[in-house]
């Protein structure tokens, strides 16, 4: 249709000395948006491969986490690596928008993975180096609210481990130079509130970014605070009740763990 | 519950490099905000400078060129400056800051050159993109390297605001008894109509505000019509 339309334009407009330009601009911006287009679409499936990557480390049964996770791993190495080329140079930050996305929650998958095996939260520098494998950057901004999705992430396996074994999940750091407290291990609940200060005390600034890190501050007091009533329903009542009964964390309104 | 005093799943330092890292981006903004706050004051003189050519004939046109001309030397200068600061980041990632700013200078040139300005010895011309870049001396439409330069998105936004500000000069010239203006722009706008119709334009501002072209091209066929209607067009038509 638009292919028809521009035909007869071109006729009735020959006499239109503007033409030779526009046929140029046309020429670049036909580029621009088919470029435009195939990250968009990159970026939608990395984002859709890393949900599944979520969803299937969020199940019980950790052994077979890489196994299954592995086709999905595939897709984001192979779509990210489709789009490299377009994403070099001047272009690195002309389809940051277009891209974000999918960074964000391939951010999301890596940390919460990282946080299952190692007990720690995946640096930007391994994260960054990892993506640059695949020829696209990671800006901080993108590993930030990645940050943010991922506390979200371990607000429901935390409930979920205290819905299945009734305790809160206690982790092992491979960190360095971590205080030993005798007698008190490390729980999920403790990574939450040392991530909760860490992010409150960070600075975004202004623009888009400031604004992003708002909305999803308020999701990730909320993540917490879940945690900590259900800890509070399961301490203070849990002994009552008989076994595989379920706290709930918040009594108007059911906890979604698989959302 | 242990609280461990931020170790345990962060390792220390982790977060206070990225808040650097913020805290540059910020600095640079700050840097790159006062530049254009400048341009944009500048930019401002030089539109009120063009506005006069409503209300004057095209005998007196040079000094409303000229005026305007030496406000757009010193957003000449601010551009340069722009330019500078600018390229030692990345284009993209920052362009946000000055996009509309260098829009609306680029409609100041375009404006002052369809006027007559810039060694366009009549008016009716439209300067093209490498001739803004030239006059602003910087480069255009990059696309092999990372730095400063005119986007072909901004110069196409610009020329719709110079369709605008000529629709509007049509009827003026009227006023003022020019008979001939209202026949050129009408030429003018409908040629550009026709390079914009040949454009894909997707979903975003500039296939918005294009839209809104046909209504200027048509404004101003009214116009020719009126005089037309009236025996007012100049004979030689």
């Amino acid at each position: 249709m638009s292919g028809n339309k521009n035909k007869d334009t071109e006729i009735s407009s020959s006499s239109s000395p503007f033409m030779p330009m526009f046929e140029h601009f046309r020429a670049e911006l036909d580029e621009h948006h088919d470029r435009r287009e195939r990250i968009i679409k990159a970026s939608r499936d990395v984002t859709a491969a890393s949900k599944k990557i979520i969803r299937t480390l969020s199940q019980p049964l950790p052994a077979q986490v890489t196994k299954s996770n592995t086709p999905y791993h595939e897709t984001i190495k192979t779509q990210l690596s489709s789009v490299a080329k377009d994403l070099q140079g001047l272009n690195a930050h002309r389809y940051a928008r277009q891209i974000s996305g999918g960074c964000q929650e391939f951010m999301e998958a890596a940390l919460f993975s990282h946080y299952l095996t190692t007990g720690t939260l995946l640096s930007y520098e391994s994260a960054a180096e990892e993506l640059k494998a695949l020829g696209v950057g990671l800006s901080v901004e993108d590993y930030i609210l990645g940050v943010y999705d991922f506390t979200g992430e371990v607000m429901r396996f935390a409930i979920t481990a205290m819905a299945t074994s009734g305790a809160l999940p206690a982790v092992e750091s491979s960190n360095e130079g971590e205080m030993e407290v005798e007698g008190e291990r490390r729980t999920v609940l403790d990574d939450l509130r040392v991530l909760r200060t860490v992010l409150e005390g960070f600075n975004a600034g202004g623009g888009p970014f400031g604004k992003d890190c708002e909305k999803k501050m308020d999701v990730m007091r909320a993540s917490v605070e879940k945690v900590e009533r259900t800890l509070y329903g399961l301490v203070v009542r849990g002994a009552e009740r008989p076994k595989g009964w379920m706290p709930d964390a918040d009594a108007a309104r059911p906890v979604e763990v698989e959302g | 519950m242990a609280t461990n005093g931020g170790a345990g799943i962060i390792q220390p330092g982790i977060f206070e490099d990225l808040q650097k890292k913020i805290d540059e981006d910020t600095a640079v903004k700050d840097a790159l905000r006062d530049i254009v706050q400048n341009l944009e004051k500048q930019d401002r003189a030089a539109q009120s400078a063009l506005s006069r050519a409503h209300s004057t004939t095209t005998a007196n046109m040079p000094t409303v060129i000229k005026a305007a001309s030496d406000h757009i030397a010193s957003e000449i200068e601010t551009v340069q400056q722009l330019s500078k600061v600018a390229s030692q980041h990345p284009y993209y990632r920052f362009n946000y800051a000055w996009s509309r700013q260098m829009e609306s200078v680029c409609f100041s040139i375009l404006l002052c050159g369809w006027l007559g300005g810039f060694g366009k010895t009549e008016a009716g011309q439209l300067l093209t993109i490498e001739e803004v870049g030239q006059i602003l001396q910087i480069p255009v439409n990059v696309k092999d390297r990372d730095t400063f330069h005119l986007t072909i998105e901004e110069y196409l936004l610009s020329l719709i605001s110079l369709l605008d500000e000529l629709s509007r000069l049509a009827r003026n010239s009227v006023t003022l008894g020019d008979y001939r203006r209202p026949l050129q722009i009408s030429q003018f706008i409908k040629d550009v109509h026709a390079g914009f119709q040949i454009l894909n334009l997707k979903n975003d501002s500039l296939r918005k505000r294009s839209d809104g072209i046909k209504y200027k091209v048509k404004e101003v066929e009214d116009v020719v019509y009126d005089l037309s209607l009236r025996g007012l067009l100049p004979k030689d038509q």
